[in-house]
């Protein structure tokens, strides 16, 4: 009796397993299907590189390159302010703090990691860009730069625990060797422990990357979401705030509806990509 | 003597970073508590939003429980597949081929952006399916969302599981199923538990995903899965973007970040218990 049930519970875990997986898929080929009616009209190399957004008026109208930089520029700017920061307090809490307060500080970060998106795009609405608006005297502090420090904060959590992860390692590594010989903790940090890390480095950004890139809602409250060439200061457009926004007001069945699966789908793309690399570098930075 | 500034600069920088991340918590932290904590009332947690436009007064009674309905169900689903996937890799799996490739898929998963799995519920769930825009639709597009958070976790927690209790019980002649539901899983119950309520809390914050499938400005509570609910995070979203009521936004950005913080610290309350039985 045991033994039919045996069988039988295998099967049934193979079974869900598959089914979970085939999850993947599921998302992929959908997309991918209300893409395809899309690219019938407008070739792939246009639709990326096609510097008008307006849905309004003729196909070839419906072009994201703009879109494309902006969410690029939104997330390199969050990633250069978030990756120093982040390494810094990951060496900190690797080679100085133990115990109860290691603990209390990776609680606190952990906050940081759960606090939901749109309560940060509120505050960024309401404290970030107010205060550039009001003292750089922008006529809209709506910008590039916001965004980007917002999400600098969002992916501060991932980068850290990431690179913690690793350095914590070659500290307790290396630590009672250089203890005896004198070493200073700082010189142990600077000079063995963060060259070591330096492949958790490289996952902790490309981590962040892919996180930047695929945020929708604190992105969206803060950066205008206007389709231009993006700068620092100005307004732009990101592909998942463009989904967001646009989605609602889309015809169900028109080209402007399957646009923007298309760009979901070109968004889905780079970001299957980077979670490979991730995956990979990751695997490669923890073997050793 | 340029040694002396190098060290210098450098514990500088740690400590600069250290108090950046620490004042950025406390201002969030701080933000929405000082200014949400003058506007909450009992009358705002247990009455419908009401007023012109909508929302400007009243309560945000719906919202709450529509989004622990839909975290609800979003856990259920994507707990249930979870377990499956973590317990075949760890247990059923013969092959390392397999198992890579599993690891894969599921980084894969936990890299689609929300955003895109809103669309996907929308063109499968809601249009495909013909579910419309429900709670359950929601519900479902917030499990796939958390499926790859949880099974990741729960993964660890049985591979962590002592093989030397495990080959006794295979010595002893005791099925694999047997095995697993009397003796892995009653140990791993906390681990498994503290994986669902955190997935829980990231997918009661989740706005992107539901925006499509099933978040509306207003209905009342859901009386089955296909009704439209209303959900926090959106109608915070749209307090703000429609700049209907700033008071209102402030309460329920308080409201939402402390029912989240409630499910994180049960999550952590269950993990550290394990811990204490173990050692």
């Amino acid at each position: 009796m045991y033994k039919v049930l045996d069988v039988a519970f295998s099967k049934l875990i193979k079974l869900l397993t598959i089914f979970s997986l085939l999850l993947l898929a599921f998302v992929v080929v959908f997309i991918f299907r209300e893409s395809v009616v899309f690219f019938k009209e407008v070739s792939v190399l246009s639709f990326i590189s096609g510097r008008s957004w307006n849905p309004l008026l003729a196909a070839d109208n419906l072009g994201i390159f703009n879109i494309i930089l902006g969410t690029l520029y939104v997330s390199l700017v969050a990633i250069i302010l978030a990756l120093p920061i982040g390494v810094g307090m990951a060496l900190l809490l690797a080679g100085y703090v133990e115990g109860r307060v290691r603990a209390i500080i990776r609680g606190i970060i952990d906050i940081l990691a759960g606090i939901p998106s749109v309560v940060y795009g509120f505050i960024g609405l309401l404290v970030l860009v107010k205060w550039f608006e009001t003292r750089l005297d922008l006529s809209s502090g709506e910008s590039v730069l916001a965004g980007g420090i917002l999400l600098a904060v969002m992916v501060l959590p991932y980068v850290i625990s990431t690179c913690h992860e690793s350095m914590e390692k070659a500290y307790r590594r290396h630590a009672p060797s250089s203890q005896a010989l004198g070493v200073s903790r700082s010189y142990l940090l600077r000079e063995i422990v963060l060259p070591e890390s330096r492949r958790a480095i490289i996952a902790a950004t490309v981590l962040a990357l892919g996180r930047a890139m695929g945020e929708t809602m604190a992105v969206m409250m803060v950066i205008g979401n206007a389709p231009i060439p993006p700068t620092l200061l100005g307004k732009c457009q990101t592909i998942p705030s463009l989904i967001a926004l646009e989605m609602g007001m889309a015809e169900v069945g028109s080209l402007h509806y399957h646009s923007l699966f298309a760009s979901g789908l070109v968004l889905m793309a780079v970001l299957l990509a980077i979670n490979l690399v991730f995956y990979f570098v990751r695997r490669s930075a923890f073997m050793k | 003597m340029r040694k002396m500034e190098n060290s210098r600069l450098f514990k500088l920088w740690m400590v600069v970073s250290t108090l950046i991340v620490l004042i950025s918590v406390g201002f969030i932290i701080g933000y929405i508590v000082l200014n949400g904590i003058k506007s909450i009332s009992l009358d705002f947690i247990i009455s419908s939003p009401k007023g012109l436009p909508l929302g400007s007064e009243g309560g945000i009674l719906p919202a709450i429980v529509g989004s622990l309905l839909l975290m609800l169900i979003a856990c259920g689903f994507a707990s249930f597949l979870a377990l499956a996937t973590a317990i075949y890799v760890v247990f059923y799996c013969q092959s390392s081929q397999i198992e890579n490739i599993v690891h894969i898929i599921v980084q894969c998963m936990a890299g689609v952006p929300s955003i895109v799995i809103g669309l996907f519920g929308y063109t499968f769930l809601v249009a495909k399916l013909g579910l419309g825009r429900s709670l359950l639709s929601a519900g479902l597009t917030l499990g796939v969302m958390v499926f790859p958070f949880i099974e990741v976790r729960i993964e660890k927690s049985l591979q962590e599981f002592s093989t030397a209790a495990l080959q006794s019980s295979y010595a002893l002649g005791v099925s694999k199923a047997y095995t697993l539901f009397k003796l892995v899983l009653p140990q791993c119950k906390e681990d498994i538990v503290a994986a669902i309520t955190l997935a829980g809390g990231f997918a009661m914050g989740a706005t992107a995903p539901i925006i499509l499938t099933g978040a509306v400005i207003f209905a009342p509570i859901p009386s089955s899965l296909s009704s439209p609910v209303m959900a926090l995070p959106f109608h915070l979203y749209i307090l703000t973007g429609e700049g209907i009521s700033l008071e209102k936004a402030y309460a329920t950005a308080l409201v939402l970040i402390t029912l989240i913080f409630a499910i994180n610290i049960i999550s952590i309350a269950l993990t550290s218990r394990r811990k204490e039985v173990g050692s």
